[in-house]
């Protein structure tokens, strides 16, 4: 699995989203994205992707690719 | 950077003391229309102690006082020094541990000063009345505790669920016992964890003491705002490095550590930074399912509710860390062994 399916799959079990629900185009608003969720990622991101993540920038995501862009950097 | 090793300061006893009312995450999360159990599962908190209009965080810390001075038999005027951490204090001016000098009866000759410190709060008292008992003075009060459901908006998704109030007292002695501690600050944070007005910088008025819309609920520039994201943040940045440093310090392995006492800050957050710092979680005791994030006073709290029997009995060697609030963050190792510890007490 390459890491953009991982974030995938990480998303959906997070946001508890149906898994493999998560293409990329999805825009975040629409998923249950909340500032509970933004905690949630900053720690996803450490935690699974050995990145410290800059929290205006997760606050500017508007999709799921925005966020694998983060975690790409 | 802020160092510093003690000989001379010994940890005889500490006493907590919290409100009685109790509210539940249940009820205050059915108010904000929140999930109740994503709140819990994200938190840790299930219930938290409010203290009513009547109670301060000073009272709370005398009624620690005088039931820990009477079970340590220690005489009021052997006490030298008295210090106040809260961000709670009764007045502007004067300062509460002035107050708290005169209300507890110590002597006139007692020195007596507060601190403003948060979530870091505890440890830095610790190393103040370390400094002064190691510098010659026998016997220091340290007196911790916050009420920051007072200031804070119950219309606030951010807030609303996390604090408890508390108090607690820790007495400090001159007898042979070591400890090490490291403190830094990083005031660009500051905006992260705020009451903006209510001070000098902006007077309270009849416009800012009015809430407002803001995101996640209602607040009032008088009451506190918190950046969650931006303290899991600065807490997975600042604090496993801190860890390190501190063992490196102090001279000690993981596994000559028998726990860690974390700030309470949340359950999630405390997770993750143990799995940062390499420590079981099994090592590290909550007291957030029933008393919240408990402000300063978070670490006395949690060592009074999951501990006090075993540093009753036995010497347990620590690390405690404190972080938040400033941002400032605090660490110490130290041994707590055989110490006086009523029970926690709750206030009317």
């Amino acid at each position: 699995m390459n890491n953009e399916d991982k974030l995938h799959r990480d998303l959906e079990e997070m946001l508890e989203l149906d898994p493999a629900s998560l293409k990329g185009d999805e825009a975040l608003e629409t998923l249950n994205w909340d500032s509970m969720a933004v905690v949630m990622f900053i720690a996803m991101a450490d935690k699974n992707y050995g990145v410290a993540v800059n929290v205006s920038d997760v606050r500017s995501a508007k999709n799921v690719a925005d966020l694998y862009a983060l975690i790409s950097k | 950077m802020a160092k510093s090793t003690f000989h001379n300061a010994r940890v005889a006893g500490i006493a907590c003391t919290l409100p009685e009312n109790e509210v539940s995450t249940e009820a205050i999360a059915s108010v904000l229309g929140l999930p109740p159990r994503r709140i819990v599962a994200m938190t840790g908190i299930e219930k938290r102690r409010v203290a009513p209009p009547h109670i301060c965080a000073s009272d709370l810390c005398a009624d620690a006082t005088e039931r820990l001075l009477a079970t340590l038999g220690w005489k009021k005027e052997s006490i030298e020094a008295l210090i106040f951490v809260s961000q709670t204090p009764d007045y502007i001016l004067p300062a509460t541990a002035c107050t708290l000098q005169h209300r507890l009866g110590l002597s006139k000759e007692c020195a007596s000063f507060d601190v403003n410190q948060g979530c870091s709060g505890y440890i830095y008292g610790l190393w103040l009345a370390s400094s002064l008992v190691e510098t010659g003075l026998q016997r220091v009060l340290l007196l911790v505790g916050d009420t920051l459901n007072r200031i804070s908006s119950e219309e606030d998704k951010s807030v609303a669920f996390l604090f408890g109030d508390s108090g607690s007292a820790t007495a400090m002695e001159r007898i042979p016992a070591t400890s090490h501690f490291i403190l830094g600050t990083d005031g660009g944070g500051a905006g992260n964890l705020i009451i903006e007005a209510g001070q000098c910088r902006q007077r309270p008025n009849s416009v800012n003491s009015l809430r407002v819309e803001v995101e996640g609920g209602k607040r009032s520039p008088t009451e506190l705002f918190m950046d969650g994201s931006e303290v899991m943040a600065f807490t997975l940045r600042e604090v496993p490095p801190l860890f390190e440093q501190l063992l490196g310090y102090a001279g000690l392995q993981r596994s000559q550590l028998d726990g860690i006492v974390m700030h309470q800050a949340n359950k999630f957050l405390i997770e993750n930074l143990a799995r940062k710092i390499d420590m079981p979680l099994e090592l590290i005791p909550l007291s957030l399912s029933e008393f919240g994030n408990t402000s300063c006073a978070s670490i006395p709290v949690t060592i009074s509710a999951c501990l006090r029997e075993v540093v009753s009995a036995k010497s347990l060697t620590l690390a405690l860390l404190g972080f938040g609030v400033g941002w400032s963050w605090s660490a110490c190792t130290l041994s707590l062994n055989s110490i006086s510890t009523p029970e926690i007490a709750f206030l009317k």
